[in-house]
């Protein structure tokens, strides 16, 4: 059985095919499209599919001598049998195929998040779907997803987005997401839980920001960052404008991972693990163009227009301020009011750039609110120009799986501090070796059973006359002060192979304190120069 | 780190270059263990060598031991900051060095 039935929208001639087309009847049914196609003089065709249980390769020709007439054809609506036979068939790279999507209802779903491209809602108690607000965002989608994937494999705990949906005239993004609450929804009733939400959120973020993404398969932030400081730099004075780019222009590459869109409405508590969910802004990149969106999505966008931050976030302004400058002390690994200020105003130009061009790009000038709104943001960006003269910064301590693969990240990571301190080459040769020794030690013996974390902590002296670093991990108690020194008076043939590291710590180091507290082995040591 | 490998006759010349560390140093070590048959000179060439950690210095305690057995090592072209290393941990007696 099938049916063929014509109907004229716009230019367009939309024919619907249903039932079964197979060798029996193809001939029939070419013949009524002919005569509906001949009656109508359409110049472009849409052949609809979504009643259609079954085509024969008879029925595939049709299509083929369709599309000689029809350049621009698109079948539309097509089941998963039917797409499936259309793609192995190769039809798919022939002409334009789009799937029959299943229509989704959000009459009385709850929005659970809200990113740059579109909202979020909870569609049952284990689904939710991301609703674009572009109506053409298939390719946008298929990016995210493709994003996600990437995202999971590389080590960021995300939900992978399933199936593809309409909702109306949208599409949706459908994923699995159980019982999830999201951070600001947690802030917003349980006040008492800041310090919590905020050592996860940290967590998270350190974690995300040690991925390194394989080369140009994430954006470059950078580069993103370049073209809003040239918009920008056109609506402040010349030499404002020229300090601008050439502060971005030198924060140096970055092939790190950066969220992009990293703020507590977009973290969700599953259980007890925390999931990221809106991965389409996903880039790499310096962490101060991370910091930079922070900023903007904690207290930027509501410098001005102070109802914003709780509209966006759901949280209110103070809560919100706060949970920001507490995950910056925390992300920084320090709580010098000085430094985490002098980080605060580099992310606060980053911030501020973007958003005086996405506010002028949306016709901002025009409006007198929105205008006073971008001549607050370029007085305070004007105010920052004058006194910050780099977007780099160096965190006080890293956390990394104690693994031997990642010394490279924490010798790069102690060069950074002992070139900034000016250390001088004798000096930071030993102290290079020094935490070698110790980092290697834990990544081989802490952790007997699988891997554990080591955090390592530089702190520079006031004078920038030494340096003290602190070891701390999980692992077995292990306190190397007490392991007896090697004999290195022996001969070669007497000579044990290990223990030399520690060694030379001792000697190399002007001192050496180990302590167990609180399950963990905390390791300092201090060099001067 | 980058290893070069010279055999004349019955001497090895092996020049590293770069970082001797906890990274590196299992390559070299790997190396040496399958080039070392037959061998009666060693010379490991320490001129384009940057630094060395307690990992390098146990590569290179394991091919004096298996040289003293069969011929001789020599390192040369040691810079200050590793000749201090080799003072600190008594490797300047054990090691022949030029």
């Amino acid at each position: 059985m099938k049916e063929v039935k014509g109907d004229l929208q716009g230019d367009a001639l939309v024919i619907k095919l249903s039932g079964r087309i197979d060798s029996g009847n193809a001939a029939q049914a070419e013949e009524e499209i002919q005569a509906i196609i001949a009656e109508s003089g359409a110049s472009s065709l849409i052949i609809d599919v979504q009643e259609l249980e079954y085509i024969s390769s008879a029925g595939l020709r049709i299509l083929l001598r369709l599309k000689k007439n029809f350049d621009d054809l698109r079948v539309t609506g097509a089941k998963p049998e039917v797409f499936e036979l259309l793609q192995l068939t190769g039809f798919t790279e022939i002409m334009s195929v789009e799937r029959a999507y299943r229509q989704v209802s959000l009459e009385g779903c709850e929005v659970i998040g809200e990113g740059a491209n579109g909202t979020v809602y909870r569609i049952d108690g284990d689904n939710v779907v991301k609703v674009y607000n572009d109506p053409e965002a298939l390719e946008e989608i298929e990016n995210e997803r493709e994003v996600a994937r990437l995202a999971l494999i590389l080590g960021v705990p995300t939900a992978i987005p399933y199936d593809v949906v309409r909702v109306g005239d949208s599409y949706g993004s459908v994923f699995e997401l159980l019982d999830a609450r999201s951070f600001s929804k947690i802030l917003a009733e349980h006040p008492e839980k800041m310090d919590w939400c905020v050592q996860e959120y940290v967590d998270l973020l350190r974690r995300i920001h040690r991925i390194i993404v394989p080369k140009g398969k994430l954006p470059d932030m950078r580069k993103t960052a370049i073209s809003w400081a040239k918009f920008t730099s056109d609506y402040l004075p010349e030499e404002a404008g020229r300090k601008l780019r050439h502060l971005i222009m030198d924060v140096p590459q970055d092939n790190h991972m950066i969220h992009g869109d990293y703020h507590t409405k977009n973290i969700q508590l599953i259980g007890d693990e925390v999931l990221l969910i809106d991965m389409d802004t996903l880039a790499v990149g310096h962490p101060v163009f991370e910091l930079g969106s922070m900023y903007n999505a904690f207290v930027g966008f509501g410098d001005y227009d102070t109802e914003q931050t709780k509209r966006f976030m759901g949280i209110e302004r103070e809560d919100a301020f706060a949970f920001w400058r507490k995950s910056l002390a925390a992300y920084l690994g320090t709580d010098d009011e000085e430094i985490i200020k002098s980080v605060e105003d580099k992310a606060r130009i980053v911030g501020y750039t973007r958003l005086i061009r996405r506010s002028i790009r949306r016709g901002g000038l025009e409006d007198s609110f929105r205008k006073a709104e971008i001549d607050l943001w370029k007085k305070e960006l004007l105010e920052l120009l004058d006194k910050v003269d780099t977007l780099m910064f160096l965190p006080n301590e890293i956390k990394v799986d104690a693994t031997i693969k990642n010394l490279n990240e924490v010798i790069a990571f102690l060069n950074g501090h002992l070139e900034k301190n000016g250390c001088p080459l004798k000096a930071q040769n030993e102290v290079q070796l020094a935490v070698e020794e110790i980092y290697a030690n834990i990544a081989k013996y802490a952790y007997t059973q699988g891997t554990g974390e080591a955090v390592i902590r530089v702190e520079a002296d006031r004078d920038s006359k030494g340096v003290t670093i602190t070891f701390t991990d999980q692992g077995r108690p292990y306190n190397p002060l007490e392991r007896e020194a090697p004999d290195v008076t022996l001969p070669a043939s007497e000579r044990q192979i290990g223990g030399l590291g520690i060694f030379l710590v001792r000697n190399i180091m002007d001192d050496m304190q180990y302590e167990y507290r609180d399950g963990s082995n905390i390791l300092t040591i201090k060099k001067s120069w | 780190m980058n290893i070069t490998k010279n055999l004349d006759g019955e001497k090895l010349t092996v020049a590293v270059s770069g970082r001797l560390d906890t990274m590196t140093a299992p390559e070299l070590d790997e190396e040496l263990k399958a080039s070392l048959d037959g061998v009666q000179e060693l010379v490991i060439d320490f001129t384009e060598t940057e630094y060395i950690s307690s990992a390098g210095l146990r590569v290179l305690l394991s091919a004096h031991k298996t040289m003293a057995k069969q011929g001789s090592m020599t390192v040369t072209g040691v810079n200050d900051i590793i000749m201090e290393i080799f003072e600190v941990t008594g490797f300047t007696e054990i090691l022949t060095i030029e």
